[in-house]
C-alpha cells in the first residue's frame, strides 16, 4: 500500500523532535451490510475507507493522529504536526524494517467480493422463512449480514513490519415471538474471520431455527426467583461472564493504573482449583483471531489462570514494556482512527472433567443460565451485572421452567472462588466488545460451570 | 501544533456535494441525497499529572443515498477523490437494486425542508473561543481537574482517568429536490473517575461536564461530584430484597429517560418494538409529566438548524401533562403514519442512513428541591449509579432490571451505603410510579442530549440478600 522507503521516512519524521518510538498503521477497508426486517431487505450499505494512524511515545506519553488518506504529502504533513507536539531528548533512529512472521495462517475460500448481492439477499430470505416457519408465534425476524475485506500494514521504529489481509463475515438473527400477552426474543449469531465459507460450518437455516427455538421457549417464561442462588452457566456464550467479570480486570492498562481487583495478584490463587483460563488469538478462523494484532505483533495464546492461580495479564506493547513482561499480542484497535489498547481476543475457561449432566444433577434448587443479553463490569471494583436472555429454573437436578428477564449481579473475584464444578463441553460464541469507545470482535467460551451462589435479580411483573 | 488554527470548511464541503451531485445527474436515478461531514477532534488523557494520551483526529466523509423506483441504496467513502466518489455513487446505485420497494421511499418535499425561520443560529452552536484554546491550555485544564478531584476527600486515593475531549463539526446536506444547507458546531467535555479506599473496600465514582467550549464547564463541580459519588458508597453492603421507594439521581434517571426516548422513536413503534405502540392519547404517567424533544434548545448540545434529511428542527411535546402526544419521526416513518416528520432524522455519521434519533430530549423540571424529594421519600433507596442497563432492558416487553448502588435513606437522612442489589421494573410501571420530579436537571450526551432532574419513584422491586 505504501513503499518501504516512504514508511521509513514517515517513521523518522515522527521521531524528529526526540520521541522514543514511532509507528504507522495503514488500513484499507471495504464493508457491505444487508439488513432484513418485516421480511424485506430494508437496507443495503457499502462503504470504502482508507487511512493511516500515526503514533509516537515520549516518556510515558502517547501521541496519536490519523489522516483519511494514503497520499504521501498528507501523511507527511500530519507526521510533522504530530511530532511537533513532542519536546523530547531521545536520539533513537528507525531500525531497518524486518518482516514479522506469525503462527496464524488461514486460507480464505469464498471472498465476499466474489459473492453477488443476489446470493447474499437469498441468505437473509432463507433466514426469514426458516425462522417464521419454525412456529406461527414468530411475529418478527430481524437479520443482518455483513462482510469486511481489509488490508493492513503496520511498521514501527523498532524495525517491525507486518502486513495482512483480513476477511470477516457475520450473520445475526433476532426473532420475536408473541403468544397472548407474552412477548419473547431469541438471538443467535454466526461470525468468523473468514469469507462466505462460514456457512459450511453452519447453515443459515440451522442458526435461524436455533434463534426461533429460544424465542418460543421463552414465551412460557415465569418470573425469576430473587436472592442468592446456585447458578449453572451453560457452555459457549456463558463465557461472557468470565469475559466481563474477570477478563477486563486482567487487561494490563487497568492493572497499571491500579484500577483492577487483579492488581498484584500474579502467582496468587484467585479462583477455585478447577479453573483454567486462556486468551488465544491463534485459533483458526475464530471471530477474535488474527495473524497480527493492531501493533503488528503475531497472534499468541496466553494462559491467564492455571489451576486457580493467576499466571498472566493481557498486554499490548506499551503495558508489556512498562511491566517488564513479554508482549502477548493483545494490542488491538478498532481502526486506523484508534490507539491500540490491551484487549481480549478469544477468551475462555478451559475444559474440566465433569459431565454437564452430573453438574445439573448436583443442584436441587437454582438457575440454569444459557444465553446472556450482555453485561457490564467496573474493573476497579470487580462488580458486574449480566442480563440472562435464556434461562431456566433448576428443580431437583433437572432443567425446569424458563425464567424471564433475570439478571446476575456480583463481584468477579468473589465468583471465581465460587466456581464449584467445570464441565467438559467447551464451546465458543462470537460477539463484540466495547472499551474506551472502540469496538472489536471477540469470542467468549467455556464449558458448563457451576457457581455456588450468585445474586439473582428477578422481575417485577405487571400481572403480579 | 498551536499554529495550525482551524480553518472553516463549509465551502469545501459544499463544493464536494455539488461535484458529487453533478456526477449523480449523469446516472439514471429518480432522486438522491448527499451528506458530508467533517470533524476535527482532540482528546487528552491525564494520569498522575502526566499526559497519558494525546490524540488529534481529522476526518471527512461522504454518504450518498440513491432513490430508484422506490428503493434506496446507500454507500459511503472517506476518499474524496473523483474516482472514489464515482465508485461510491455506482455502489449506491447498485445497492438500490437490492433493497425492497417501499411506497414511502422518496425525499422530503421542498416545503418540509424550507427554512421559513431559522430557529437556531450558527453562533449558538459554534464558539470561536474553543479555537483559542491551545493544547497546553487543555492539558492544564485536565491536570487541574485531576488535582481538584483528589483534594476533595482524603479517601480518594487515585484518579483512574481524566479525559478531556473537544470537537469541531461541520456538515452539509444536499438533495435533488433543492435542499442545500450547512452548519457547524463545537463541543467540549471533561470526565473524571475517582477511586476511593477505606479499609479493604474500593469504590469508584465518575462525573463529567460539557459545553460548547471549555469555558462553559465548571471544573470544581465536576471534581466535587466525582469524589462524592466515589466516597459515599464506601463500605456498602447488600440489603434485603423487597419493594421500596427509590430516589434516582439525575445520572440514573437520565438512563431511564434514554429507554423512554428509544421507545417513542416511530421506527421502534412501527416495528412493534415499543411498549408505547397504540398508546397515543393515553395517560402514561400518574402525574403531570412533560417530556420534550427540542432541537432548538439554546444550551442543548444536540441543537441544530435542520436534521439529517434537511428537515427543520423544532420543539416536539412528546408527553404533555402525562399524556403521550406523539412519536418522533423521520420522513419515511412519518409517511407510514400519514403525518409529518418531527425533524428527528439523525445521522450517526456519514457511514449510516438517516434513522430516527433524538435531539435534546428532556423531562421538564419542577420547583421541588432535592431536599424536598428526600424528605418526601422518608425511607427508601437513593440510587446514585446503575450498571448493566444495556444488558438489562428488553425494549419489546418493556422489562428492566439493572444493578444499583447508592444510599439507604431513613427518615429523609442517609443511613448506610448499599451495593450489589438489582432494581427491577418495566417501562410502563416505571412511568406510572414516578411520584415527584426534582428541579436539579442535568443533561448527559448519549445518542442525543438527554436531560432529567432527580425523580422520586415508588414501589420498585429490589433484590439483594
Amino acid at each position: 500500500m505504501i513503499e518501504y522507503k516512504v514508511i521509513k521516512k514517515i517513521l523518522n519524521i515522527l521521531l524528529g523532535n526526540g520521541a522514543d518510538f514511532s509507528e504507522i498503521f495503514v488500513q484499507k477497508r471495504s464493508f457491505n451490510g444487508l439488513r432484513l426486517e418485516d421480511s424485506k431487505i430494508e437496507n443495503s450499505t457499502s462503504g470504502y475507507e482508507l487511512g493511516c494512524g500515526l503514533r509516537l511515545w515520549s516518556g510515558d506519553s502517547t501521541f496519536y493522529a490519523y489522516v483519511d488518506s494514503l497520499r504521501e504529502d498528507k501523511i507527511i504533513n500530519t507526521a510533522r504536526v504530530l511530532s511537533s507536539a513532542v519536546n523530547g531528548s531521545s536520539l533513537v533512529k528507525v531500525m531497518d524494517l524486518t518482516e514479522t512472521s506469525s503462527p496464524y495462517n488461514a486460507e480464505i475460500k469464498k471472498y465476499p467480493s466474489d459473492v453477488n448481492a443476489e446470493n447474499k439477499k437469498n441468505i437473509l430470505k432463507l433466514v426469514d422463512k426458516t425462522s417464521r416457519d419454525f412456529n406461527s408465534a414468530v411475529i418478527q425476524v430481524t437479520s443482518f449480514l455483513s462482510d469486511v475485506e481489509e488490508e493492513i500494514l503496520i511498521a514501527n521504529s523498532y524495525g517491525a513490519f507486518s502486513s495482512d489481509k483480513i476477511v470477516k463475515t457475520l450473520l445475526s438473527i433476532n426473532v420475536v415471538a408473541k403468544k397472548r400477552n407474552n412477548t419473547a426474543t431469541g438471538y443467535k449469531s454466526l461470525a468468523r474471520t473468514m469469507g462466505y465459507e462460514v456457512f459450511d460450518f453452519k447453515e443459515p437455516a440451522e442458526l435461524a431455527g436455533e434463534a426461533s427455538e429460544i424465542a418460543i421457549n421463552m414465551l412460557d417464561a415465569v418470573n425469576a426467583p430473587t436472592g442468592e442462588l446456585p447458578v449453572v452457566i451453560g457452555p459457549a456464550f456463558g463465557g461472557v461472564i468470565f469475559h466481563e467479570a474477570c477478563g477486563h480486570g486482567l487487561e494490563a492498562d487497568a492493572i497499571l493504573k491500579d484500577a483492577s481487583v487483579f492488581s498484584r495478584k500474579i502467582g496468587k490463587k484467585i479462583a477455585s482449583e478447577a479453573v483454567n483460563a486462556a486468551d488465544d488469538s491463534t485459533i483458526k478462523y475464530r471471530w477474535g483471531s488474527y495473524k497480527f494484532d493492531g501493533e503488528g505483533f503475531p497472534s499468541h495464546k496466553t494462559v491467564l489462570i492455571k489451576d486457580g492461580i493467576l499466571k498472566n495479564y493481557i498486554n499490548d506493547l506499551k503495558t508489556s514494556r512498562k511491566m517488564g513482561v513479554k508482549q502477548t499480542g493483545n494490542g488491538r484497535r478498532q481502526s486506523f482512527r484508534d490507539i491500540p489498547i490491551p484487549r481480549m481476543t478469544n477468551t475462555y475457561i478451559d475444559n474440566g472433567n465433569e459431565d454437564p449432566k452430573s453438574i445439573l444433577k448436583s443442584v436441587n434448587k437454582g438457575i440454569y443460565a444459557k444465553e446472556f443479553a450482555g453485561g457490564q463490569v467496573d474493573p476497579a471494583t470487580g462488580d458486574f451485572v449480566f442480563g440472562i436472555s435464556e434461562g431456566y429454573l433448576i428443580e431437583g437436578g433437572k432443567i425446569g421452567l424458563p425464567i424471564k428477564n433475570a439478571i446476575l449481579i456480583g463481584n468477579g473475584l468473589d465468583i471465581l472462588k465460587k466456581i464449584e464444578a467445570v464441565g467438559n463441553d467447551l464451546d465458543f460464541a462470537p460477539g463484540f466488545c466495547g472499551k474506551n469507545g472502540q469496538t472489536v470482535s471477540n469470542e467468549v467460551g467455556q464449558p458448563t460451570i457451576k457457581v455456588s451462589r450468585i445474586t439473582v435479580g428477578g422481575t417485577k411483573s405487571q400481572d403480579e | 501544533m498551536n499554529n495550525n488554527k482551524y480553518k472553516i470548511r463549509g465551502e469545501k464541503l459544499l463544493s464536494i456535494c455539488k461535484d458529487a451531485a453533478a456526477r449523480i445527474n449523469k446516472h439514471k436515478v429518480d432522486e438522491f441525497e448527499i451528506f458530508t461531514a467533517s470533524s476535527v477532534e482532540n482528546e487528552i488523557e491525564i494520569f498522575k499529572e502526566k499526559v497519558e494520551k494525546l490524540t488529534f483526529s481529522d476526518s471527512i466523509g461522504i454518504g450518498i443515498r440513491i432513490f430508484n423506483d422506490k428503493s434506496i441504496g446507500y454507500a459511503y467513502t472517506t476518499v474524496l477523490e473523483e474516482d472514489s466518489i464515482e465508485d461510491c455513487i455506482e455502489r449506491a446505485v447498485y445497492n438500490s437494486r437490492v433493497t425492497a420497494k417501499e411506497e414511502y421511499n422518496f425525499l422530503p418535499s421542498a416545503e418540509e425542508t424550507a427554512i421559513k425561520e431559522k430557529l437556531i443560529s450558527d453562533d449558538l452552536l459554534f464558539r470561536e473561543s474553543l479555537l483559542e484554546y491551545s493544547i497546553e491550555d487543555k492539558i492544564a485544564l485536565a491536570k487541574k481537574l485531576e488535582k481538584l478531584t483528589g483534594s476533595k476527600d482524603k479517601r480518594v486515593v487515585d484518579i483512574e482517568s481524566v479525559t478531556y475531549y473537544d470537537s469541531i463539526y461541520e456538515t452539509v446536506v444536499l438533495n435533488s429536490s433543492g435542499f442545500c444547507d450547512k452548519y457547524k458546531s463545537t463541543g467540549s467535555m471533561i470526565y473524571v473517575n475517582a477511586i476511593s479506599k477505606e479499609g479493604e473496600d474500593t469504590s469508584t465514582g465518575d462525573y463529567f461536564g460539557c459545553g460548547r467550549s471549555p469555558s462553559e464547564i465548571n471544573l470544581n463541580e465536576v471534581a466535587e461530584k466525582a469524589a462524592e459519588r466515589s466516597v459515599s458508597i464506601l463500605g456498602a453492603e447488600k440489603i434485603k430484597s423487597g419493594v421500596v421507594n427509590v430516589l434516582m439521581d439525575p445520572v440514573v434517571s437520565n438512563q431511564f429517560m434514554g429507554i423512554i426516548a428509544d421507545s417513542v422513536k416511530a421506527d421502534s413503534v412501527q416495528k412493534k418494538k415499543s411498549v408505547f405502540r397504540d398508546k397515543i392519547g393515553e395517560k402514561i404517567f400518574s402525574i403531570d409529566v412533560n417530556i420534550f424533544d427540542d432541537g432548538t434548545l439554546p444550551e442543548g448540545l444536540s441543537s441544530m438548524p435542520f436534521d439529517g434529511e434537511g428537515v427543520i428542527k423544532g420543539k416536539t411535546g412528546v408527553f404533555e401533562k402525562g399524556y403521550l402526544k406523539t412519536y418522533l419521526y423521520n420522513t419515511f416513518t412519518a409517511r407510514k403514519d400519514n403525518t409529518f416528520s418531527t425533524g428527528n432524522a439523525a445521522r450517526a455519521s456519514y457511514r449510516s442512513t438517516p434513522e430516527v434519533g433524538i435531539s435534546n430530549f428532556y423531562i421538564e423540571p419542577s420547583r421541588n428541591s432535592f431536599g424536598k424529594l428526600l424528605k418526601d421519600m422518608g425511607n427508601g433507596f437513593y440510587v446514585i449509579d446503575i450498571i448493566g442497563l444495556h444488558a438489562g432492558v428488553n425494549p419489546i416487553s418493556g422489562q428492566i432490571s439493572v444493578g444499583a448502588k447508592g444510599l439507604w435513606i431513613n427518615n429523609g437522612k442517609p443511613s448506610h451505603p448499599v451495593k450489589e442489589v438489582t432494581i427491577a421494573t418495566d417501562i410502563l410501571s416505571f412511568c406510572k410510579s414516578i411520584k415527584e420530579i426534582g428541579s436539579d436537571i442535568k443533561f448527559t450526551p448519549s445518542g442525543g442530549y438527554i436531560g432529567s432532574p432527580s425523580l422520586l419513584v415508588d414501589n420498585i422491586a429490589i433484590s439483594g440478600k
